[in-house]
């Protein structure tokens, strides 16, 4: 498994398309659970806009299966959809070919990355099936309700099967992880130094630090839960009284679990951002045929993000009270993270200024997601300060906020990248004309969703009520506004097909890509075989001479330089 | 052509395998932080009635010491390309360790037997949480140490694995270092 390593040859058609070590392979493989449980969670969250926009419209929907549908789409979402393929998918097509790689260093340890990865998706879904259903405690599973009769899915095996698929899915994550560490720092090509990696793979880098050293804190969570709810301890538990009676439970601290969950929770946001701003970095850079704006400034702002990510936690926490002086180092805390992240957003405009902009399907995306994050971020900078955060912590702000900056961004983001890298996977480009018209109904009907939110929450309507109806101190209005925003979430929901009709039709007769459609400096278009075969590079690896975003370089030929042209070679 | 270690760039002269336990360790030391943080959280909770800490647990650090003794002894024997030592080396450290593990679930028996049951109190709680913790990152290191002692034991001394087994003993060090810290702490509080 170290040095001098041979190559893995699939023997066969099992060994090459099904536990295949591949990393493009595995790629693939990792997307497409990703985007069917995906697809599951976006259905949820569907049927939980039925209720709310008409409610009692469907008499199936019970208050019982709306808080597990609530449930389910968060967690599905956050964990199983994009974690598991920005990471996953993404950073296992991306990180040894970018780097100039033959594949991940342990390729055995990527491929049971996956395969536990899809035991976890099969074991939540396994959920849906048992007698009490999935839990529907909301994705942060506090305790003590979510382990207590009354909350669907605790006094079955629901909650037990999201626990235990959540401890399998950090299991798979951890081998994913040091794979991803170890090839980033191990396996570049020669010249590829860590300043000229390209910043996905930076982003990528830095996310997966994140997760290694975020989800622990989770699994910890996780099985101290599964023993108070199996063995009756009283980690989390306080003393409760149920008709009267006490229960087993005593002494236990809540709260306690909310600090473990969001010492996670916190910097999985950016384990999602993260990827997401690396694509949007390729992605601007390329499509504005012009190098990024600051590279170094770039790198130093991920770091910095990365760091303060694991001190700001405690800001979902404000209104379970905590003291003032802590309040105010958190608010304080999260207001600081967002000078890196606006150098970054500086440094993408910057790059788009008298840039010979393509409006390319990727860049449409890219400029999406630039407006969709900055109008997220600013609504963060209000929640962020407790004053303000405490009147609007349970209304529909926080969900009009979160979903701006943790869902649709990054969705516009994947979007984009998968756009840009779907004739590397396959060879063909995807039809512009459908791309075109996937991406407007998306980007104009999140907004359309989530704007609303906002003046929902300031009207202080809760955001986990499951009908809105029997309040005197809900106007009409709102109802009026949920049956709306309901009628565009199903739209944006239906033409989500539209992609997939997309990929499918343009994989099999999509027109032919050739070696570099986009003219990117990146090592993944540089490939000897286009899609890259097995091994990726060949009889030679290639070596590198400058850094990724040589566009519009005088005296050159063409109006981008890869990064393994000799300088001899430019003109 | 076919070698995927062959790359140029490395990160501190570090080998593939160094990064990969090093880093591993850097997570594992994460978990055990994220659970003595909740262990010193919840301790001054009016509830918690400290565990008596079994004496066998002396003798079971006893085995962890020579179970990483053993294996600094195959790490000599492979810097001397000694096959016989590398295997009585791994030998002893893969025996002590299953001894160590053995001797935890005996620990257990003899607190429920005196009754100090995993529910009755936090500090129980926490005491079989930490054991059982600890025990399961062994065991996950004795499935490494059967793969590399098979491969050992089926080889001759002309192509032996020497980081492999340096791997295997720095992973055994650690383990006894998280060991001594969480009886440490156990025995403290």
């Amino acid at each position: 498994m170290y040095e001098g390593q041979a190559l893995y040859h699939p023997k066969g058609w099992w060994t090459r398309y099904v536990f295949s070590q591949d990393h493009k392979v595995i790629a693939l493989q990792y997307t497409c659970v990703a985007l069917a449980i995906g697809l599951t969670g976006m259905f949820l969250s569907l049927i939980m806009r039925m209720q709310l926009g008409f409610p009692g419209l469907f008499e199936s929907i019970d208050a019982g299966n709306y808080y597990q549908d609530v449930t389910m789409h968060g967690m599905i979402m956050v964990i199983y959809l994009l974690t598991a393929l920005f990471l996953g998918g993404f950073g296992n097509y991306l990180i040894p070919l970018m780097l100039g790689s033959r594949d991940m260093a342990f390729p055995f340890v990527n491929m049971l990355s996956f395969w536990v990865y899809f035991l976890s998706v099969i074991i939540l879904v396994c959920s849906f099936f048992v007698e009490s259903g999935p839990t529907g405690a909301g994705w942060t599973l506090y305790p003590p309700q979510s382990i207590l009769p009354g909350t669907p899915g605790a006094d079955g095996a629901g909650i037990l099967l999201m626990l235990g698929s959540l401890a399998v899915f950090i299991i798979a994550f951890t081998m994913g992880g040091l794979n991803y560490i170890t090839t980033v720092l191990q396996s570049r090509a020669k010249g590829m130094n860590m300043m000229r990696m390209p910043l996905i793979i930076w982003c990528l880098f830095l996310a997966t630090f994140l997760g290694l050293l975020a989800f622990p804190a989770l699994l910890v969570g996780a099985i101290m839960l599964i023993f108070d709810r199996v063995l009756e301890t009283s980690f989390f538990m306080p003393e409760i009284f149920k008709g009267g009676e006490v229960l087993n439970y005593g002494g236990g601290s809540p709260v306690l679990f909310q600090h473990l969950f969001w010492f996670f929770g916190h910097p999985e946001v950016y384990i999602i951002a993260l990827p997401a701003f690396g694509i949007i970095s390729e992605l601007i850079s390329c499509h504005a045929r012009k190098n990024i704006f600051g590279y170094n400034m770039m790198v130093w702002a991920l770091i910095a993000i990365a760091g303060i990510a694991f001190i700001v936690w405690a800001h979902h926490m404000y209104v379970a009270g905590m003291n003032p002086y802590l309040g105010f180092f958190f608010a304080t805390t999260t207001l600081i993270i967002a000078v890196p992240t606006a150098i970054k957003v500086y440094n993408w405009v910057i790059t788009l200024w008298n840039a010979n902009i393509k409006m390319t399907v990727p860049m449409l995306y890219c400029l999406a997601f630039l407006i969709t994050f900055l109008i997220g971020g600013l609504t963060g900078l209000f929640l962020g300060n407790v004053a303000v955060d405490v009147p609007l912590s349970d209304t529909y702000f926080v969900v009009g906020h979160f979903h701006m900056v943790m869902a649709v961004s990054p969705v516009l983001a994947l979007y984009g990248g998968l756009y840009h890298w779907f004739p590397s996977v396959t060879g063909r480009m995807l039809d512009d004309r459908l791309g075109k018209i996937h991406f407007w109904i998306t980007f104009v009907g999140t907004y359309l969703i989530y704007f609303p939110m906002h003046y929902i929450g300031f009207l202080g309507v809760p955001r986990r009520y499951y009908s809105n109806e029997q309040y005197d101190f809900i106007p009409q209005s709102v109802n009026d506004l949920n049956q709306f925003i309901t009628i565009c979430a199903l739209i944006v929901g239906a033409a989500q097909f539209i992609l997939l009709y997309n990929f499918v039709v343009s994989a099999v007769r999509g027109k032919e890509a050739g070696s570099n459609p986009w003219g990117a400096c990146t090592l993944e278009w540089q490939t000897l075989e286009s899609p890259p075969g097995h091994g990726n590079w060949g009889d030679k690896l290639p070596v590198v001479y400058r850094w990724p975003y040589d566009y519009g370089l005088p005296g050159a030929t063409d109006d981008f330089v890869p990064q393994n042209v000799p300088d001899e070679q430019i003109t | 052509m076919d070698n995927i270690a062959n790359n140029e760039e490395r990160f501190m002269g570090l080998t593939h395998g160094q990064v990969f336990v090093y880093t591993l360790m850097t997570v594992i030391s994460i978990l055990f932080l994220f659970v003595t943080n909740a262990y010193l959280f919840r301790m001054n909770f009016e509830d918690w009635r400290s565990v008596p800490i079994p004496s066998l647990l002396w003798v079971n650090t006893g085995s962890l010491v020579l179970a990483s003794a053993g294996m600094a002894w195959a790490i000599n024997g492979a810097k001397k390309s000694d096959l016989q030592t590398i295997k009585v080396g791994l030998a002893i450290g893969g025996l002590f360790a299953i001894v160590f593990v053995s001797g935890q679930t005996w620990a257990w028996q003899q607190l429920t037997t005196s009754g100090f049951f995993i529910a009755a109190n936090p500090a129980n709680t926490f005491f079989y949480l930490i054991t059982a913790l600890h025990a399961l990152h062994v065991l996950g290191g004795m499935a490494a140490w059967f793969y590399v002692t098979l491969k050992t034991f089926k080889q001759d001394a002309s192509i032996l694995q020497p980081e492999s087994i340096g791997l295997l003993g720095t992973y055994w060090h650690y383990m006894l270092l998280v060991w001594v810290m969480l009886f440490g702490l156990l025995l403290l509080t």
